[in-house]
């Protein structure tokens, strides 16, 4: 095999996989905070996208514009889904609050397709997509810009847990009732997780909305960010970065080595594969933190 | 008043175990049997063929999927998957001249092997990392049965042929209904008397806690393979009642990802370990989406064309999503808690202050 | 115990009997029912809500002028959402409300309701759909594509491509980029022959669904360094697949694709970037055919047109036109046929099969539809985007029918055994 080939495929591999953790940063930021599994992700990503086409669109705002508008718009929003339908939730069976995040992600489905029209947008943010060769490698610009720009929001998002209001949310993911105790007010600490993960989803639906156009089918990055969320722990940051890495690098080689042998795509049961392996060994994914049951 | 009810006053034992101890939900319960017994006669062809089908078949997968979720409190994104190993298998085999019968049964017998195989992932994994271990199981299902061996070729398409069961041609309506009917009430059988039995009281005990069953001498190993053994037989003998009564040709996009999101809906929305629940779980996700937008399309050009056609397409889908959002946060154990509470009021009524 | 079920369908009745009455506004005329479920909000929703617009507003064009020999047409239009519970209620329905033809515009749904129609002798249109092999006339009597099947789409392509080439493909790599469903895979088994046939290489590279991530699939493309690109799906996946092969620097004027390939596709990729790309015409873009400016006129201009009217001579539009112009000549021979109906299946069946000829005033390809060949002749043509619209660069044609035909009667043939 062309080493050259493996090459472009791993360096493409880590940038998609970047791209992908972006929308699993949303997911492990709720899980930590409230620990419900958020599968409204995907459609709050396609959220994101249509509202900063919307703002570009209807109002002619520059796309410069248009993304810092959408993000503070979509921190609220998520801010209000927070207020208005999960706060609700608490202190019923967990498995009902995912349930209610997978009507969430039906209705919003349904909402923005409808108000704003279902046929594929084109979502500028004035990357050329002229080809960039190094040496014999092409370098795809959409996706690296993609897989940097994730990259950097995650670590800033690792960042801001080390800032004040982050060792707060980490309280609150550590012990609910304990933070409770001490003053902190944890409805608005799982608020603000949602409202970040408003932000994360707006982010990777840009992106992902710049390299394929935004439609509604950016509602279906949750199930490979799900994948990559549960890979790397649920409730760990650096966990997504590297399940991220992991799970892109797995399916670009996948697609490169296995499939032309066996002759179909076999991107999705390679990464399934490796998933499973590693819960076998690593029931609580790879950097999980390992609850202790008590009888 | 209703449920003419004043005090326990059992005398026997066999009273005590009673499914319906009380007159009122026999009388109730037979009622509604004798409703969809006679359904075929009166009720329009549409509506038998479009909702009652599909209504009894989803409600099987739903029960045997809330078996395991419900009873045993594993989740299971792969459900549609094992309906789909037993939908091939059963057809795969009555192409081959195999009779209808046996060709359920090792169609159950099939999705209940290779389910059990990616359960055994459960005994590690728990909790939402096992929704990752069977989302797992369906994608490789899934590269299974687009494979030309399994799928037919490349219109990846199984016809059905015409098949009898019990020497009963299933080629009429009425037959087909009857034919669903009877399996979807075997299982709702199975389902109620489960709970009386050892195996299920072992499995909610390793639903409420696995350690504490485990200590109390439950095997949390054999019975959590157990109860992904039943649940994916049920799911492959429904895979094949789906398969040769109601969709008649089968592909592998019929099996996938989708078809395991909404069997989990059903079960959420329906109630967890409830056997009312699936039923109408079922109905609520098979039906809103179609009832809205009929609704809401009659609405629609009642109002003139004035509302752009994306917008009353997707109006269903969203009316559809808050419907889910609303009936959950107005009761979040789903609905068939709803008609728990009503049976309950009902049961005091008019004494409301002798419920506590 | 179950009482709320009761009650639930009693509800339902009650509800589901109210949007029955749309039709009964033509209760005393004459009408043809047809039945368009279609999906608006799940795998097909790049293509539908243009088609059916292009549909409706035909079919109000026709109706506008007095209908056909006295029957007006109504269609009834609804989402089903690519989900077959929602297909098969929406088929039942129209079955009560007496359509006589059916149009659900999804391969899973027309291939399960392939059985019922058959059993039922209701018209089901499969255009761009369905089964390839409901071509066969004979065992599909009530199966109809009316349009080329893809197997015909793609022989169109090879000959393109080997006129391209002066007749000569020996020695030549074309690599096909498809999607890894059914539906990707359909083209293949013709490919193979035409390859051993023409002495091309066959390279397939299947990706994953929905194919919004095609990253590890073109670099691939771009080192076998193909002669010609085929690349097949729809949806999301076209236009990521264009946008990676203009991004790999692949010749885009050697790329070809099936007919799912539109303006507003161009419009994602990037109108200058995928000049050169060529795709199959089923009928004639834009809005030069008289039928288009009719519409135009007639139907739009006078503030009845079923959508936006910067969609109309779009190509799914036109599409969506044509077909609905197809189902509407099969009902015009249908009237000469039996003037006085009854209005059934069988009836409009008759009509379909003996269009002939027919170019909808030089819009369509001469379409001839027996009651062998439901494919209507499998003439398409080649257009190619020259940065604003698709310009076709050839007259109407068909290739390799033979190889296509075996095929067809191939799958009929196992069909008719197991099936019925």
């Amino acid at each position: 095999m062309d080493i050259m080939l493996i090459a472009e495929l791993v360096l493409n591999g880590v940038f998609v996989g970047l791209m992908y953790a972006l929308v699993s940063l949303g997911i492990v930021l709720i899980y930590k905070t409230s620990g419900l599994v958020n599968l409204a992700q995907g459609a709050l990503a396609m959220t994101g996208a249509y509202i900063t086409w919307v703002i570009g669109a209807y109002f002619g705002v520059p796309i410069w514009l248009s993304i810092p508008a959408a993000v503070v718009l979509m921190f609220f929003g998520g801010v209000l889904i927070e207020r208005s339908a999960l706060r609700r939730m608490i202190g019923q069976p967990v498995i009902m609050a995912i349930m209610l995040t997978l009507g969430i992600e039906i209705a919003l489905r349904g909402l923005l397709p409808g108000v704003f029209g279902a046929a594929v947008k084109k979502l500028d943010i004035g990357v050329s997509p002229a080809p960039l060769f190094l040496g014999d490698i092409l370098i795809n610009q959409s996706i690296m810009i993609g897989g940097v720009v994730s990259l950097a929001l995650i670590l800033a998002s690792l960042a801001f847990f080390n800032s004040r209001y982050g060792i707060v949310m980490r309280a609150v993911a550590d012990d609910q009732t304990a933070s409770w105790s001490v003053g902190i007010r944890v409805e608005k600490a799982i608020a603000v997780a949602w409202g970040l993960a408003a932000v994360s989803a707006t982010g990777a639906g840009i992106l992902w909305g710049a390299t394929q156009g935004v439609d509604w089918s950016l509602s279906l990055l949750l199930i490979k960010a799900l994948a990559i969320a549960i890979l790397g722990g649920l409730d760990s940051i650096p966990g997504v970065i590297l399940a991220g890495l992991i799970v892109g690098v797995a399916e670009s080689l996948a697609t490169g080595l296995i499939d032309p042998v066996v002759k179909a795509s076999t991107r999705d049961i390679v990464a399934s594969v490796i998933i499973l392996a590693t819960l076998l060994f690593k029931p609580h994914g790879l950097f999980g933190h390992e609850h202790i049951e008590r009888v | 008043m209703f449920y003419r009810r004043a005090g326990i006053r059992h005398t026997r034992y066999q009273e005590e175990r009673q499914l319906f101890p009380l007159t009122f939900d026999r009388v109730l319960i037979l009622f509604v049997l004798a409703i969809l017994l006679s359904a075929p006669f009166w009720i329009d062809r549409l509506y038998l063929v479009g909702y009652m089908v599909p209504w009894l078949i989803w409600s099987g997968a739903a029960l045997g999927l809330n078996l395991l979720m419900g009873g045993a409190g594993q989740i299971h994104l792969g459900y549609g998957a094992v309906i789909g190993i037993g939908a091939y298998t059963s057809v795969h085999l009555v192409r081959f001249g195999v009779p209808l019968e046996i060709a359920m049964i090792s169609g159950g017998l099939m999705s209940a092997a290779i389910g059990s195989i990616f359960g055994a992932a459960a005994l590690r994994v728990k909790g939402i990392y096992l929704a990752m271990a069977t989302l797992a199981m369906q994608y490789i299902v899934d590269f299974f049965t687009q494979t030309k061996i399994i799928s037919g070729g490349t219109l990846a398409t199984l016809q059905v042929p015409p098949v009898s069961f019990l020497g009963i041609s299933l080629k009429s309506d009425l037959a087909t209904y009857y034919f669903v009917f009877g399996v979807t009430f075997l299982i709702a059988l199975y389902m109620l008397n489960i709970r009386r039995t050892s195996f299920g009281r072992a499995l909610a005990a390793v639903r409420e806690k696995d350690y504490a069953a485990q200590i109390l001498g439950v095997s949390t190993y054999r019975y959590k393979l157990l109860a992904f053994w039943v649940s994916s037989f049920i799911g492959g003998v429904i895979g094949s009642v789906l398969a040769v009564a109601y969709l008649r040709a089968i592909s592998p996009d019929q099996f996938h990802l989708e078809l395991s999101v909404q069997l989990l809906a059903m079960v959420i929305v329906g109630g967890l370990g409830s056997v009312l629940g699936p039923f109408l779980g079922a109905a609520l996700i098979l039906f809103a989406p179609i009832v809205l937008n009929n609704t809401l399309g009659w609405a629609a050009s009642a109002v003139g064309t004035e509302i752009p056609i994306d917008l009353r397409a997707h109006l269903p889908l969203l009316a559809y999503g808050l419907l889910i959002v609303v009936f959950l946060l107005y009761e979040p154990l789903g609905l068939a808690k709803i008609y728990d509470n009503f049976r309950k009021y009902l049961l005091v009524w008019p004494f409301r202050h002798a419920q506590k | 115990m179950k009482m709320d079920r009761r009650s639930f369908l009693a509800g339902t009745a009650a509800t589901l009997t109210v949007p029955g009455m749309t039709g009964k506004v033509y209760a005393q005329e004459k009408i043809v029912r047809f039945s368009f479920p279609q999906d608006f909000t799940k795998i097909y929703t790049f293509v539908t809500s243009e088609y059916s617009q292009g549909q409706r507003d035909y079919i109000t064009l026709v109706n506008e002028r007095g209908g056909i020999g006295g029957y007006k047409i109504v269609a009834d239009v609804s989402d089903h959402a690519n989900d077959l519970p929602r297909a098969i209620e929406a088929y039942e329905r129209g079955k009560r409300e007496g359509m006589v033809l059916i149009d659900p515009l999804s391969t899973p749904v027309a291939r399960a309701l392939v059985p019922r129609a058959l059993e039922d002798k209701i018209n089901l249109i499969t255009a761009f759909s369905g089964r390839s092999d409901a071509a066969d006339g004979t065992v599909f009597p009530y199966v109809l594509p009316l349009s080329i099947n893809y197997w015909t789409q793609a022989a169109l392509i090879i000959e393109n491509f080997s006129k391209m080439e002066k007749g000569d493909l020996k020695g030549k790599k074309i690599v096909f980029v498809h999607i890894d469903t059914p539906f990707g895979k359909e083209p293949l088994p013709i490919l193979e022959v035409l390859a051993k046939r023409l002495g091309f290489t066959l390279i397939p590279f299947p990706y994953t669904p929905p194919g919004n991530d095609q990253s590890a699939i073109w670099p691939q493309v771009r080192r076998a360094q193909p002669d010609f690109v085929i690349f097949w799906g729809a949806g999301v996946g076209q236009t990521v697949a264009l946008t990676e092969a203009f991004r790999n620097g692949l010749k885009m004027d050697r790329v070809s694709s099936s007919v799912w390939l539109s303006e507003s596709d161009m419009d994602v990729v990037g109108r200058a970037n995928a000049k050169g790309v060529m795709k199959v015409e089923p009928c004639v873009g834009g809005r030069e055919p008289k039928v288009i400016k009719d519409i135009l006129s007639d139907v739009v201009g006078k503030g009845k047109g079923a959508g936006p009217e910067g969609k109309v001579g779009t190509a799914y539009y036109n599409y969506g036109v044509q077909m609905a112009s197809l189902m509407v000549e099969g009902v015009r021979m249908a009237v000469q046929k039996a003037p006085n109906g009854p209005v059934t299946g069988p009836w409009l069946n008759e009509g379909l099969t003996s269009i002939k000829d027919f170019t909808a005033e030089g819009m369509l390809p001469p379409t001839t539809v027996t009651k062998a060949d439901h494919q209507g002749g499998g003439m398409g043509r080649i257009a190619q985007w020259d940065g604003n619209k698709f310009v076709p660069i050839t007259n109407w044609y068909t290739a390799f029918q033979d190889v296509v035909w075996d095929e067809i009667r191939k799958y009929a043939e196992e069909f008719k055994k197991t099936g019925k």
